[in-house]
């Protein structure tokens, strides 16, 4: 394939990225402005932002690539991640906003009154930043790989690099609206070409897949394993979404509660549309592009399509601007995941050197930035490929079993304690992190390999039931000012109560 | 001297924490709906597919009923969900603000 073209849209997506990122600097001055961009984001702008960050590769080429190889079940991990934010919307959004805190561990600290829990649960943050890191490196990777024929590492080192850059110039402010920009890149990146596929299909004389009862039935082979897995999937993304970092951050961007909420359903709206695309694209290579199965390159089926269905420059503008979408998922996702965790890390290396005043924790970010993306890139340029989309689930499963109790008690349950959560951190997180090592390290195959490769089902229950046991038998360490964290939680900021606690 | 509720709510008076515990489960109450109605629907859908397995041969136009349901029928119903939830806690809001301050606009805001 001629890569010119290709170059031309990495180049633009990547350029852009930085253009508007630097455009951000002007705007912002203060440590507030680069962390949260001043809680003075729109809920349109917001909603567009949110999404443009949680459409990641998984969403963009990984979807695409599990139909192809999986079929009808695999339908069910953009149903999780939009039904995620459903969940999130009625659990966690309103009273996270109206807590005021930057970050989960912020919350963790000011909900329980606990330093423990807050340092406990960065270490939760920096292990699911690193997870969902690591797929997005590889699949820019994969793509670059794909679409000029550049060695596997030129890609992800790309990507890590633009990232880095973008963070130092700017903070959240500019990726608020490199993000938002970014949405409305990659629905159309998708949407374009698939009209062309579609037309082409057609004239082809619309053939339907070659099917296997597996392939189009959900749940084909009903065995309990099966079953076990979709369910896995599930309830990892059901309830992994609201404890991801990198989409709890940005609720504080919300100006209040209210604000938080309609932001939510905006982004519902916004990944419904999306999600109604790769579909498209898995059934479309079933038909034209099964080959990608046996050489083990699922993911790249959306970039491959158009160059199989449409000849000469026609079919190579179409796979340019598809990369164009690739990249801009790959870049946004990954700046919004490194901006969560390094504004953790950045806090912390911040705490260390007091007195420094304000540019002191601008600087401790930028270097936590270099920091926490170093070490998904070395996983990255080192670890065999697991598909992006299973790989991500991992990360979902880590935040299920850990931030997704944590929030839900910790809003709605007054007798939460410090050792409770902390218990429930440790424990669901020890259990969830089991999934990655298994998948990569072992080969276990059958019931056992299915149980810990997707320990979802049971690492979640673990999460919860430690938490609220834990805080049971601690009931006596309850924080003393529960009361007044209620209060601001969950009344209006209209209403006339005392919120300065 | 008579206390507003909201002062009842600040002072964490007997009143003012019956006022908030109220206000506290009616949304619980809320999202729980929404989670029980995502898994009797959304969540139970494996579990139909797996015990019916005739649904497969029912089409819409060409494609199986299951893809359609899956790839597209699920996401309208999420949007209608979440906009409901919207609906009654905002509306819960309301109220409870109505209760707490309701000569608001005669007063300064803090």
């Amino acid at each position: 394939m001629n890569p010119t073209w290709g170059i031309v849209a990495v180049a633009a997506v990547s350029i852009t990225t930085l253009v508007i990122g630097a455009f951000g600097l002007r705007l912002s001055r203060t440590t507030s402005d680069f962390y949260v961009a001043s809680r003075s984001v729109s809920p349109g702008l917001n909603g567009s932002a949110i999404s443009g960050e949680y459409l990641s590769a998984a969403s963009f080429l990984g979807v695409a690539g599990l139909i192809l190889v999986g079929g009808a079940d695999m339908l069910w991990y953009p149903i999780g991640w939009t039904v995620g934010y459903l969940l999130l919307l009625v659990f966690v959004a309103a009273p996270l906003r109206r807590s005021g805190a930057y970050t989960i561990p912020d919350f963790a600290q000011s909900r329980l009154q606990s330093l423990a829990a807050r340092r406990v649960s960065m270490v939760v943050v920096v292990g699911i930043g690193w997870l969902y890191l690591m797929p997005q490196f590889q699949g820019a990777g994969l793509t670059l790989q794909t679409v000029l024929d550049a060695p596997r590492w030129v890609g992800t080192v790309l990507v890590a690099a633009i990232v880095t850059i973008n963070i130092s110039l700017g903070g959240m402010r500019s990726i608020t609206f490199v993000q938002a920009f970014q949405y409305w890149l990659k629905l159309t990146a998708l949407l374009v070409p698939l009209m062309f596929l579609l037309l082409a299909w057609s004239r082809d004389g619309e053939p339907h897949p070659v099917q296997s009862q597996a392939w189009l039935e959900p749940l084909g082979v009903a065995t309990g394993e099966h079953l076990y897995s979709v369910y896995a999937v599930i309830l990892a993304t059901f309830l992994g979404t609201m404890g991801l970092p990198h989409v709890v951050v940005r609720f504080y961007t919300n100006p209040d509660g209210r604000a938080a909420r309609r932001t939510t359903l905006i982004v519902l709206l916004l990944i419904s549309a999306f999600y109604l695309l790769p579909t498209f694209y898995g059934v479309l290579g079933r038909i034209y592009a099964s080959d990608l199965i046996a050489a083990g390159r699922a993911d790249t089926v959306a970039l491959e399509l158009p160059g199989r269905l449409i000849a000469g420059t026609g079919g190579e503008l179409l796979t340019a601007m598809i990369t164009a979408g690739a990249f801009a998922a790959f870049l946004s996702t990954s700046s919004g995941v490194t901006m969560a965790i390094s504004g953790v890390v950045g806090q912390a290396i911040a705490a260390q050197r007091p007195a420094k005043g304000r540019i002191s924790s601008i600087t401790a970010l930028r270097l936590a930035s270099v920091l926490c993306i170093s070490v998904p890139l070395v996983l990255a340029l080192n670890a065999d490929s697991v598909p992006i989309a299973n790989s991500v689930v991992f990360a979902f499963t880590l935040a299920a079993s850990t931030f997704s109790p944590l929030l839900i008690l910790g809003i709605w349950w007054r007798g939460l304690t410090a050792i409770g959560a902390i218990a429930g951190l440790i424990g669901g997180g020890i259990a969830a992190a089991t999934a990655p090592f298994v998948t990569l390290v072992s080969d276990l195959d059958g019931w056992a390999g299915t149980l810990l490769s997707q320990p979802a089902i049971w690492s979640v229950p673990i999460g919860f039931s430690l938490m609220i046991f834990g805080s049971l038998l601690t009931r006596s360490t309850r924080p003393t000012n529960v009361g007044r964290t209620m209060v601001r939680l969950h009344t209006p900021e209209r209403v006339n109560v005392d919120r300065r606690y | 001297m008579r206390r507003t509720v909201g002062e009842e709510i600040d002072e964490a008076t007997g009143v003012g924490e019956v006022y908030m515990r109220s206000l506290i489960r009616s949304q619980f109450r809320a999202a729980v709906s929404v989670t029980v109605t995502v898994l009797l629907t959304i969540a139970s859908l494996p579990l139909v597919f797996a015990a019916l397995p005739g649904l497969n041969d029912v089409r819409v136009g060409p494609i199986p009923l299951p893809w359609v349901v899956l790839g597209a029928g699920v996401y309208p119903a999420v949007i209608a969900l979440g906009w409901l939830y919207i609906r009654y806690a905002e509306r819960a809001e309301r109220s409870f603000a109505a209760l707490v301050e309701p000569r608001r606009s005669k007063r300064p805001r803090r």
